[in-house]
């Protein structure tokens, strides 16, 4: 009798363990995403949650990764430092995720590093920035200065044989990075920068620097403003006092030119990702996210498609590394490649990616025509005391 | 040449976007905090036209138009409990811009939108080829101040706001219905400002933040400038011209610190205001 209620019992406890473990083996991999759902980054960060949860949905719908479903954390940062060292601390201490992907100001990307070299937890940084932020537990890829300025001056030496040129930005860290890259860029090729000026970020009165542009007459004109009004001042303002130089713009976004109309037309933007491109890869992706989110779709972008992208790249390495352990995944990181939208990306130099850039330019239905392809620009040596 | 050009069009701005400031201060002495959500409501209306497939000119009027009736009812229902205590009233018309921003997000969405110019192109002037629609701006300026002017000095409305800000209780003892007249008042000046947007909005770009950098100018401007719209166009024109001389010879950015840098200096040096008598 005795015996026949230990076997029960053991069987029970065997049971038990049995259903422990296999819900242990289902567990889900937890991937973190802090995104500004409020404050300034909410225009955009619509689309970054789609394409999220478009590539969740096709991983979990190829069987996961290592048999495991993915599970999506959504934390808003509030588009700021203050916000984004919270949500961090979130994802990471209280949700315990597996992995970071998400795209940051630069201010907030600074403020959240420290939680994740605590928490030693993954980190893909899906943003474009002025470069040169490395951290062991981050990789990056989207684009910085050395692959997003060569496209455009390389075009007007060649195409616009401009040699003398005028910067215009905002006045913060991403204006003026941009700028001083691109004049030394111009330098080294031969060009001349006749003018820099830069107005606070939320100025609207261009007045000054549309008279001095007009009494300087430089052959080309390159802008990098914080995005969205400040671009659409400045347009409106040289489009009103008859400006038609070539006019390259750094800190546009595909929607923004869209919506600008016929301001924008003639515009010359460079960009990783455009709708446009046509690779099977692309109609895929835009096809899906169409199909998946229909009349609510936000048109992707260069902010959502490497977060897309990322979550690829993420199970890639996992899936090479065998396990979620970070240091693992971290060193896989670095060897994997997926072929997205943009092409086959991997995040090989220097913890940064080697991008196919678009030279576009916006046509006057407000769609962009992609001039030229420059593959695999390099992202130079960003981070070089990381191996 | 340019140069004078630039001036006198940047006056103009800086008078079209705080006249109707001006209007609500000069008689009730109440700053209105909500004219920098008045002047994206003005973007809006510019936005509206456009969406409607409407000729750009009737931006305008509809900005006016809207302007009113929302003053109208921020008059009856926000301001008019606090004329005895403007420090409130900066609260209250403060939260009312931020209340009103909110409603434009819900509305339209926080992106940049675009609106349709009534005026395009450059026109030949003194040998430059200028923006025609800043050049347009200069002569809605000064028609906007010499009627307001009219209005306030020259017709009988003008003499019963005069008397109402003069002294109040006497007004009302003479029979003038001291609240239809400020409630007029605030209607008008929220007109202006939704006006002003409308008129900057071919210089700007339309999102729900567009009001703000120029609500913080036109409040300098207010400050230092006296009762009069004369007066007010005379700041403008010094203010102006100190902006654009810092912004061309020295730094847009040191230029976009020259208002306040004034306001703060002349209120230092003349305590009752630039141009006041």
């Amino acid at each position: 009798m005795k015996s026949i209620q230990t076997l029960i019992r053991v069987g029970t406890v065997a049971a038990a363990a049995s259903i422990a473990f296999s819900s242990h083996a289902a567990d889900p991999i937890r991937i973190g995403v802090a995104v500004g759902l409020s404050g300034a980054n909410s225009v955009v960060a619509p689309a970054v949650v789609q394409s999220s949860q478009l590539a969740v949905d096709q991983i979990n719908a190829g069987g996961g990764i290592l048999g495991r479903q993915i599970q999506l954390e959504i934390v808003d940062d509030a588009s700021g430092a203050i916000g984004a060292q919270k949500a961090f601390d979130t994802l990471v201490f209280e949700k315990k995720v597996d992995a970071v992907i998400a795209m940051e100001t630069s201010a907030a990307r600074n403020a959240a590093l420290p939680v994740i070299a605590r928490g030693k937890v993954p980190y893909i940084y899906t943003s474009f920035y002025e470069g040169r932020s490395c951290n062991n537990w981050m990789y990056v890829n989207g684009w910085v200065p050395e692959q997003q300025v060569a496209p455009v001056v390389n075009y007007f030496i060649k195409a616009k044989n401009a040699k003398t040129y005028f910067l215009v930005g905002s006045d913060y860290s991403f204006g003026r990075g941009m700028l001083d890259f691109t004049k030394k860029y111009i330098e080294q090729n031969g060009g001349k920068v006749v003018g820099e000026e830069y107005l606070p970020m939320d100025g609207s009165d261009w007045t000054a620097v549309v008279s001095k542009i007009r009494s300087v007459k430089p052959d080309a004109l390159i802008s990098a403003t914080a995005g969205g009004a400040p671009n659409v001042s400045l347009a409106k303002q040289l489009k009103g006092a008859g400006l038609n130089l070539p006019y390259g713009n750094l800190a546009i976004d595909e929607g923004t030119a869209k919506t600008m109309g016929d301001v924008a037309t003639g515009l010359f933007m460079s960009a990783s990702y455009l709708t446009s491109i046509d690779t099977p890869e692309n109609k895929k992706f835009v096809g899906d996210l169409g199909k998946k989110f229909g009349g609510d779709l936000k048109t992707p972008n260069e902010l959502s498609e490497p977060q897309f992208e990322a979550f690829h790249l993420y199970k890639a390495a996992v899936e090479k590394a065998g396990s979620t352990d970070s240091a693992k995944v971290i060193k896989a990181l670095g060897e994997v490649s997926f072929n997205g939208p943009r092409g086959p990306v991997s995040m090989n130099k220097s913890r940064h990616t080697p991008l196919s850039m678009r030279l576009g330019q916006v046509q006057s239905d407000g769609s962009i025509k992609i001039l030229e392809t420059f593959a695999n620009v390099d992202p130079g040596a960003q981070c070089p005391n990381i191996k | 040449m340019v140069l004078l050009l630039d001036l006198l069009t940047t006056a103009s701005m800086l008078f079209v976007v705080t006249a109707g400031l001006m209007m609500i201060f000069g008689v009730m002495k109440i700053v209105n905090f909500a004219h920098g959500a008045l002047l994206t409501m003005g973007g809006y209306a510019a936005f509206v036209v456009t969406q409607l497939q409407l000729s750009p000119w009737l931006s305008w009027p509809l900005a006016f138009a809207t302007g009113v009736v929302v003053g109208a009812a921020v008059e009856y229902f926000i301001v008019r409990p606090l004329y005895k205590r403007p420090l409130d009233a900066i609260l209250a018309t403060w939260g009312l811009g931020i209340v009103i921003g909110q409603l434009i997000v819900m509305a339209f969405g926080r992106e940049v939108k675009f609106a349709d110019t009534p005026l395009q192109g450059t026109w030949a002037i003194l040998g430059v080829d200028y923006s025609a629609y800043r050049l347009l701006l200069i002569p809605v300026a000064f028609g906007l101040c010499a009627l307001l002017s009219g209005l306030l000095n020259g017709t009988r409305f003008g003499v019963k706001t005069r008397a109402v800000i003069m002294n109040e209780e006497l007004a009302s003892g003479l029979g003038i219905h001291s609240g239809r007249i400020r409630f007029i008042t605030f209607s008008l000046g929220a007109g202006l400002g939704t006006l002003a947007g409308t008129l900057i909005t071919p210089l700007s770009s339309v999102d729900p933040g567009m009001g703000l950098p120029w609500l913080v100018s036109a409040f300098m401007l207010v400050m230092v400038s006296g009762h009069s719209m004369l007066s007010l166009m005379l700041t403008c024109l010094v203010f102006g011209t100190c902006q654009v001389l810092v912004s061309t010879y020295a730094s847009p950015v040191l230029g976009g610190m020259t208002l306040a840098l004034l306001a703060a200096l002349t209120l230092r040096i003349r305590p009752e205001g630039f141009a006041r008598g």
